[in-house]
């Protein structure tokens, strides 16, 4: 255990390095914010009745996903991992003692934060002084705070497992561009991250409820800004729980299949 | 042009030679278009409008937007991955060769994956003009017709002012994907839709308005000025500093070493 957290905190503390990097990453979030804000504010302007979200909801999740960006977003290759497939380094990775599949995952949770941790206070301190209709809402009662925070660490970890089942199928494949590829942009599609479930078309809204997806991104945010209760929270939780042993199991599942007949590329 | 055409023939067949690949990447890329307007399909099946403007009216900009984007990232590629080019100093042996610069930056690399989005935009665009409800006469043609050339055009700008960035920094950040990525993500909607600064930075400072927002009025018939026809060419004057600028950074350019 604790040499996981050992690899977890080496990269935790290489991710803090690139701050120019997180820099213009802020500033890339900051603007696509304002983007998407602005976008949002123009539709509800020219007003319309039957909305699933009102105004200042969308607003708050859009700023959410900015700032929480480095957590939610699907897309991610861990270079260090997929150079490790194909060059044939994992070789010495198999010959540590640790647990490949649980090596790796602290991997990833540990670059993901980092880059986190740079970027979430300045994008959050913007989105707070912005004029009414832009900005984002910190009004909310403690008790759905509290929840959301546990929410977001399950999000987390189910981001984790994701997408690390995702490089475990590069084992297989030794390539990250084809079905990978579409694993992910899929998964982005249908976690919500570019527009809220609610706003999707019925028969693809029922397709996402029952997919792992939508509670990374989608769930934890409508929780924050309301739009979902606090009893469907819990449940939401509990969902969450299912969905991250599943994906574990299947992961490891895939890792060993993978492993019993890895070819080692080069030597 | 020739030589051009003579890297294009060598890209295509080495990049057929993995079909596969080939075939899985250009998929992928079918899905990342498709988020692009499947955002706007979702909202306009909630909102009847936005500022005046229907579904087929955005989706007009949006495949004018996305056509002339993706046109330069098919077809030079080269300059949108030219910090690469300068890391790994591979720059030094385009200077050596006695052909047009820019030009072989061009040729360096083209992406027949990208394609697949180019081939998308195409047929969001033809959709929209199918769908769109405006009498086409021959001066709204020639309007569309200039509004896709200044699209390409003005990406073009921007990539090459961003690549020249790369001589004073070696690394291109991600400020580059601000200023494309960001200002594409914006001008897929007419301008006109946003807050003041914004149509004060669109049409002065990078003008994506004379190319998605005031032609625009002129087709949907909403502005009868004979002169909105020519404003999309105003973004060819925009290409001339753009390259100025690029051979003024190269001049700085000292090599990495290889």
């Amino acid at each position: 255990m604790k040499s996981y957290i050992t690899y977890f905190k080496l990269k935790f503390k290489t991710g803090l390095q690139y701050r120019a990097a997180a820099l213009a990453g802020m500033a890339t979030q900051v603007f696509f914010g304002f983007v998407y804000v602005s976008i949002y504010v123009a539709f509800y302007e020219s007003g319309s009745g039957n909305l699933p979200m009102k105004l200042n909801e969308i607003v708050s999740y859009v700023w959410l996903g900015q700032s929480l960006h480095a957590i939610v977003y699907m897309w991610y290759k861990d270079k260090e991992i997929l150079n490790m497939i194909k060059s044939g380094n994992i070789a010495y990775e198999l010959c540590r003692p640790q647990d490949l599949y649980f090596m790796w995952a602290s991997k990833i949770l540990g670059e993901r934060l980092s880059n986190c941790a740079l970027r979430f206070l300045p994008v959050i301190l913007f989105a707070l002084i912005l004029p009414s209709p832009f900005n984002l809402d910190l009004n909310i009662a403690l008790p759905r705070l509290l929840l959301f925070i546990v929410v977001m660490i399950l999000s987390t970890i189910l981001m984790t497992v994701l997408v690390l089942l995702y490089h475990v199928i590069c084992l297989i494949t030794l390539d990250e561009k084809g079905i990978v590829n579409i694993f992910m942009v899929v998964s982005d599609i249908l976690s919500g991250m570019l527009i809220p479930i609610p706003f999707f078309p019925k028969y693809l809204q029922n397709i996402s409820n029952i997919l792992p997806f939508r509670y990374i991104t989608d769930f934890p945010f409508r929780l924050y800004v309301g739009n979902i209760s606090m009893n469907e929270g819990f449940i939401g939780i509990i969902i969450q729980i299912i969905w991250i042993v599943i994906l574990i199991i299947l992961g490891r599942l895939i890792t060993k299949k993978a492993l019993k007949k890895a070819v080692i590329q080069g030597g | 042009m020739g030589l051009y055409f003579k890297y294009f023939k060598i890209h295509f067949k080495s990049e057929l030679q993995y079909k596969l690949s080939f075939i899985m990447s250009f998929i992928a890329q079918f899905f990342v278009f498709f988020g692009y307007y499947f955002t706007i399909i979702c909202l306009f099946d909630k909102f009847s409008n936005i500022k005046g403007f229907t579904l087929y009216e955005v989706l007009l900009t949006f495949g004018i937007i996305q056509f002339g984007f993706s046109f330069c990232e098919t077809f030079f590629r080269g300059i949108d991955q030219f910090d690469n080019l300068i890391l790994k100093g591979y720059f030094d042996r385009l200077l050596l060769r006695p052909r047009n610069i820019l030009l072989q930056v061009f040729c360096e690399e083209v992406s027949f994956i990208k394609l697949s989005r180019l081939i998308q935009s195409i047929i969001v665009l033809v959709i929209a003009i199918i769908k769109i409800d405006v009498v086409w006469n021959v001066e709204k043609i020639i309007t569309l017709v200039f509004m896709l050339i200044s699209s390409i055009f003005i990406f073009l700008s921007i990539l090459i002012i961003t690549a020249a960035y790369c001589f004073y920094t070696v690394k291109g950040l991600e400020v580059r994907n601000v200023l494309t990525c960001g200002c594409r993500e914006m001008a897929q909607y007419p301008i006109g839709i946003f807050r003041k600064g914004f149509i004060i930075f669109f049409t002065c400072i990078v003008p994506f308005g004379f190319i998605n927002y005031y032609p625009l009025l002129f087709i949907l018939g909403k502005e009868v000025n004979k002169l909105l026809i020519i404003s999309p060419l105003i973004t060819l004057v925009y290409l001339v500093p753009s390259v100025i600028i690029f051979y003024r950074g190269m001049r700085r350019y000292s090599s990495v070493g290889s």
